[in-house]
């Protein structure tokens, strides 16, 4: 029946890719976990495979990435399900693409990233990974995921029934990421270096800053961006885990999120037995995964997409262009599904701080008009309404020098119409 | 308007702020600065001193998430006397969701649960519990003087009122108060109580105003003040594109 089902899975991702519908890195697994709802567990029992599976709000892609690098860069087979692929049907279409018609899988590695509300039904699936990355947890969507509290409630209701042989590996800056660790044996603990973070203080979107422990507010030497930082509870002495590692080897993206997951890649293989000098020559070309700080050159003049879908994301997408002295910004709001319908949250971006510098603002997408009136209430002077996306581009182009960058915030639909229109492929 | 001043007291903004409600703090700001209108914004954070709450013209509170709605909860009662006789006397306040709730008398638990609330508002709110989802989705309600307020639910309770308090508006599109009777929110004396986020107030610049108009009014004791008119295509603008993405 397996074979059937890969065959054919295969077959229906050819044909999508050849008309262009897609990358059809869904459908297959669809319809094979409709036809054999054991598929991934039957599959994943023939093979030999070491398991890591990725969750959190933000920056899953591109740990993921990140780490099959380094893997690579040391002589390891590795797949990884598609970028955003990232439900039960992403998986299974996963492991149709890559093992061979009886159902064998020639890799040594498979690495899942995992939606944020579906990693207790994974963990049903795969009921022994050998590592589980958590990287925060920030408010996303809560018309689609829910509070934060509730997610991490059920997150950690499945941690507890996981074997102790699998080794979690959680940020520590995260209150309430780290709790999940709490007096769980084979446990790591990953971070950036406190002492970078001086000066920082709290955005609004902070979600954590109270006890996952005992509900009382917590203190914080040093803020890192939203809720992450280190952090202590002066009621019941629960605080960031001591033993962190901070690595502080060559980074090969911008901006202090992709610290925290490299630094959660680095963790990991070293956990795996790698050397450090081989970890950092592996990194040293990366190139980011689509649509995070993916770089595309349009008739001599550089486009630089950073996906941005949340409150942290956006603020942390705006800071690091501003470090990278950004001149010309396009800001893309949809509301599809994979966006989220409700569109509150630029209420909760900190525009207000980031408002002098740009001085070519072109705003689009579905949700043009709200971007355009949360901008007017931060009082930037001068931004252009389009609510064409493919016009808002040209405009912001025809603005701009040879030299320099256009940087593209978008919300995930907005980003795959994005390079879409840039590259003529549909992604997903 | 360079003579007038308003302080706008914000009920725990650091925990009742999850769905973008801080837009409404940022839109009650702005509208009184570009009329020359002084305005301060008052954070009221859990253990604050309940002698400021009689210091603020109109008081604002967001809607939360569950925990931290207990903390402010715990806060917030020791508090209740003084907030009441303030929204009885009529200062005007704007509550969102969880807000909203907790004005009424009690909030009862899908297991049943009675959660004590701070009982001004005649209403009470009901968790069906999880076999009835959560009421989600974009909206629009039809208020006072035939206006359209347009925003986004999100909500587990149903909320009925009692009979001495009156529906904000009625439901157009959407759930409001329980997805039954077609009231949304509830209006008592100068005080509004709604499940709209969105947030509300950008695109809904004239109940952001009557808000500054009867806050004005209330402090300064004179009927009626007249705002200066500010430039609001931009938010009728998104006004508009909003109902028509729900139909209206």
């Amino acid at each position: 029946m397996n074979t059937l089902l890969i065959l054919f899975g295969n077959l229906l991702s050819s044909i999508s890719r050849f008309f262009n519908l897609g990358s059809g890195s869904t459908w297959p697994g669809h319809i094979t976990l409709f036809l054999n709802p054991n598929f991934i567990q039957q599959i994943l029992e023939k093979n030999n495979l070491k398991i890591i599976l990725i969750a959190g709000t933000n920056g899953k892609t591109t740990t993921g990435k990140l780490i099959q690098a380094i893997l690579e860069g040391n002589n390891k087979k590795v797949f990884q399900n598609q970028a955003g692929a990232n439900l039960l049907n992403g998986i299974a279409s996963s492991l149709i693409f890559n093992s061979n018609l009886l159902g064998i899988i020639k890799k040594d590695f498979a690495i899942f990233e995992i939606d944020e509300s579906t990693l207790p039904l994974i963990l049903k699936e795969i009921i022994n990974p050998d590592y589980i990355i958590i990287l925060n947890l920030f408010r996303d969507q809560l018309d689609r995921y829910g509070e934060i509290n509730t997610i991490s409630k059920k997150w950690g209701d499945s941690i507890q029934h996981l074997p102790s042989k699998v080794t979690l590996i959680l940020n520590a800056d995260d209150p309430q990421v780290a709790f999940l660790g709490k007096s769980r044996p084979n446990t790591l603990y990953f971070g950036i270096n406190p002492l970078k973070n001086k000066g920082e203080k709290f955005q609004h979107a902070s979600d954590s800053i109270y006890c996952p422990n005992c509900n009382a507010k917590l203190t914080y030497k040093t803020i890192c961006f939203s809720h992450l930082g280190d952090w202590a509870c002066k009621e019941c002495n629960y605080e960031r885990p001591k033993k962190t590692f901070i690595s502080s080897l060559h980074y090969p993206l911008s901006g202090t999120y992709n610290e925290y997951n490299t630094n959660a890649a680095i963790l990991l293989t070293q956990t795996l037995g790698l050397k450090k000098d081989k970890i950092t020559a592996s990194l040293k070309d990366f190139k980011p995964a689509f649509g995070r700080q993916e770089i595309l050159d349009i008739n001599g003049k550089k486009i630089q997409i950073f996906l941005s879908k949340n409150p942290t994301g956006f603020n942390e997408s705006l800071k690091t262009i501003t470090n990278l002295n950004a001149k010309n910004l396009i800001l893309l709001l949809n509301d599809r599904i994979p966006d989220g319908r409700d569109v509150s949250w630029i209420w909760d971006v900190d525009f207000e701080e980031f408002s002098s510098q740009f001085k070519n603002i072109v705003v689009s997408g579905d949700r043009t008009y709200d971007m355009g009136l949360r901008l007017k209430y931060a009082e930037l002077k001068k931004f252009i309404i389009e609510e064409n996306i493919a016009k808002a581009i040209t405009i912001a182009l025809s603005k701009m020098t040879n030299n320099e960058t256009l940087y593209i915030l978008a919300t995930y639909s907005a980003m795959l119409e994005v390079r879409k229109i840039l590259t003529g492929k549909k992604i997903l | 308007m360079k003579n007038y001043a308003l302080t706008i007291g914000w009920l725990y903004p650091e925990l009742m702020s999850t769905y973008g409600d801080r837009g409404n703090i940022i839109v009650l700001q702005k509208r009184c600065k570009w009329r020359g209108i002084e305005v301060e914004i008052r954070r009221l954070n859990v253990g604050f001193d309940e002698k400021q709450l009689t210091t603020c013209d109109m008081l604002f509170m967001g809607g939360a998430q569950d925990k931290q709605q207990q903390i402010v909860a715990e806060d917030l009662m020791k508090k209740r006397e003084k907030l009441r006789r303030m929204i009885d006397d009529g200062i005007p306040g704007l509550y969102i969701c969880g807000a909203y709730q907790f004005l009424g008398k009690y909030y009862k638990e899908a297991d049943g649960t009675i959660i004590n609330s701070l009982k001004i508002f005649d209403l009470f709110t009901e968790n069906p519990g999880i076999r009835f989802s959560r009421q989600i989705g974009a909206s629009a309600a039809l208020v006072l003087n035939n206006k359209i307020i347009v925003g986004f639910e999100n909500h587990g309770g149903r909320t009925y009122l009692g009979k001495k308090i009156k529906p904000f508006g009625k439901v157009i599109k959407g759930f409001g108060n329980n997805g039954k009777d077609q009231t949304e929110g509830a209006v008592y004396k100068n005080s509004f109580g709604t499940y709209f986020h969105g947030p509300i107030l950008p695109k809904n610049p004239e109940f952001a105003d009557h808000l500054i108009k009867l806050s004005l009014e209330k402090k300064y004791k004179k009927f009626p003040i007249h705002l200066s008119p500010l430039n609001d295509a931009l938010e009728l603008q998104a006004h508009r594109f909003a109902l028509n993405a729900i139909k209206i």
